[in-house]
């Protein structure tokens, strides 16, 4: 694509590196754009701005927010001894709009993966092993992803509570609700299996 | 099951092949280079998605052309008025299966509704060639038989690619042993498991083959399969304790099921440095067709027999008998290639099932 305007062409450039935009819709975009008022424009870039300027990671539990501390953190209600640890906010925001969750959370900043050159000390889990130490924690919920690399991540973290007078649990993994059971995979439907729970009436 | 016609368009060396096709044996001869191994390979990808020879989709496609079609009518052993229309498409850098010209959602949906087992000259690198060749022969075999295998599999690469990252990331460091633990503790399971299920269909597969070598062969060749582990000796956990210093010396994991391997051995020594290329070729052709037999037992399908050059390096008697064992009872469609149109009918002519014999190119 060539373009008669370095300007156009530095704003396609620029649009077309964000994940799952070509170039071809990085220039339907800079067009929508050229017609909106300059006002419109300039709050765009003024919150993208404000993302790298103003945006914290809460001082305690690693979430995104506007203050040192977040909502969530800063809630006293929300103090109730158990935390969850999962592997960045987006997770966070996940379990937080299920409403089934009330205690505080912990975002690890990825999962413990050698291949990708990500190890323990790229993630916030000495925080967390002071934190259980100093928040008299009495329950750590994992809710990290099904994969080699997340269940990897929980036995390093299981290893560093074991010491520590703390229940950890892992979130439930089998059928999805709404499922039928002849549609599950079979790793699933095994796994479901193994570990079925009581019913209670 | 059985294809009852196939038609190719910009297929490797064919830019349009139409092929009529019995349920029983068909004959493709033709001098070398018209393309009839070519045929085969098409059935192989209608089968598995891909071809037997190479992985790249894009070298199929004829030279100058920039899409290739493979069709097949696929009839019901049963039912005759029941046919399927099987679709392989490759465009634009795109494939795409149709059954009936419906897509499927996932090309995996529709590996195994064709069963196939191909016999090519090949094969003589899983006797001739490194233990990387029985591996992957022996992962595909069970494979199609375990779900759960093959996502063990999975999970045991993975780890052990993660474990090996691990070990060359903390090169010349004091390693942080709850993290190596972390890792043995995800590949312990699923390496138990695949060498469990690789014992078993061994176990299984080795008296289906002792009979078909001894059927092709007629003599009284001691033939054998031992299939060779650490973990026969050692629980997974044991090896990785035993060979950890190794492990951080070499930066890998040195030991485990990624470095099994099945040992062929002819009157009690290695088939391959002792084997003659007769012996080898009727071993390797007992194999593949103890493993379109233990497919029959265990999945009650009666996959079609491609049978690549069948008869060079084999002797006169044998390839007789290799016909013979084929025309039995509860072998499905058969496709056979061969140079010599003389050769092959003469082998048939002593058979009594019907022919069909098409000449390619």
């Amino acid at each position: 694509m060539e373009f008669s305007s370095k300007i156009v062409s530095d704003a396609v450039e620029a649009l077309s590196g964000f994940p799952g935009i070509g170039r071809r819709t990085a220039l339907r975009l800079v067009m929508y754009l050229l017609n909106r008022p300059e006002m419109e424009v300039a709050k765009l870039a003024e919150s993208l701005i404000k993302l790298k300027t103003d945006l914290h990671l809460c001082t305690f539990c690693g979430n995104v927010s506007d203050a040192r501390v977040c909502d969530i953190c800063n809630n006293s209600s929300r103090s109730n001894g158990i935390l969850c640890v999962v592997e960045d906010f987006s997770d966070l925001m996940a379990i937080e709009s299920t409403r089934q969750f009330s205690g505080r959370y912990h975002v690890l900043g990825g999962l413990i993966s050698p291949m990708d050159g990500v190890g323990p000390d790229d993630l916030s889990i000495s925080s967390l092993v002071q934190r259980v130490e100093n928040e008299s924690i009495t329950e750590v919920v994992m809710a990290l992803s099904a994969t080699i690399e997340g269940d990897t991540t929980l036995f390093y973290i299981g290893k560093k509570l074991k010491s520590l007078p703390v229940k950890m649990s892992c979130i439930a993994r089998g059928i999805s609700v709404g499922g039928e059971i002849e549609y599950a995979d079979e790793v699933t439907l095994g796994r479901s299996i193994l570990q079925r729970t009581e019913y209670n009436l | 099951m059985h294809i009852s016609k196939l038609q190719l368009f910009n297929f490797k060396n064919h830019e349009s092949l139409n092929l009529e096709l019995i349920p029983g044996v068909n004959i493709l001869t033709g001098n070398n280079g018209v393309g009839k191994t070519n045929c085969l390979d098409a059935v192989h990808c209608l089968s598995n998605g891909k071809s037997y020879f190479t992985s790249l989709d894009s070298q199929l496609i004829k030279h100058g052309q920039d899409f290739f079609t493979i069709k097949a009518a696929v009839g019901n052993a049963i039912d005759t008025q029941d046919t399927t229309e099987i679709l392989l498409q490759f465009d634009k850098g795109k494939k795409t299966i149709k059954k009936n010209g419906k897509n499927y959602p996932r090309l995996s949906d529709h590996i195994g509704f064709i069963q196939t087992v191909m016999i090519t000259p090949y094969d003589i690198e899983l006797v001739l060639g490194n233990s990387d060749e029985r591996r992957r022969f022996m992962d595909l075999l069970i494979s199609q038989l375990n779900t759960e295998y093959l996502h063990h599999l999975m999970v045991y690469r993975k780890a052990v690619e993660q474990r090996n990252s691990l070990l060359k990331a903390w090169s010349g460091r004091n390693m942080d042993d709850d993290l190596l633990e972390s890792f043995d503790q995800k590949l312990i399971p699923s390496a138990t498991l695949i060498h469990q299920i690789r014992y078993s269909i061994t176990q299984e597969i080795i008296p289906i083959f002792k009979r078909i070598y001894a059927a092709l062969a007629s003599t009284d060749e001691l033939v054998e399969i031992n299939y060779s582990s650490p973990l026969h000796e050692n629980a997974m956990q044991d090896l990785l304790k035993l060979n950890r210093s190794n492990d951080l010396f070499a930066e890998r994991t040195t030991a485990g099921p990624h470095k099994d391997d099945w040992v062929f051995e002819l009157q009690g020594n290695p088939l391959r440095k002792f084997g003659s290329q007769g012996q080898i070729k009727s071993f390797v052709i007992a194999l593949k067709i103890a493993q379109y037999r233990f497919f029959q037992e265990k999945l009650g399908k009666t996959p079609i027999l491609l049978l690549d050059d069948i008869f060079e390096k084999i002797d006169e008697s044998r390839a007789q008998r290799l016909m013979e064992l084929v025309e039995s009872e509860g072998f499905g469609q058969i496709l056979i290639t061969d140079t010599h149109p003389e050769r092959v009918e003469k082998h048939l002519s002593q058979l009594n099932g019907e022919h069909n014999h098409r000449s390619v190119g």
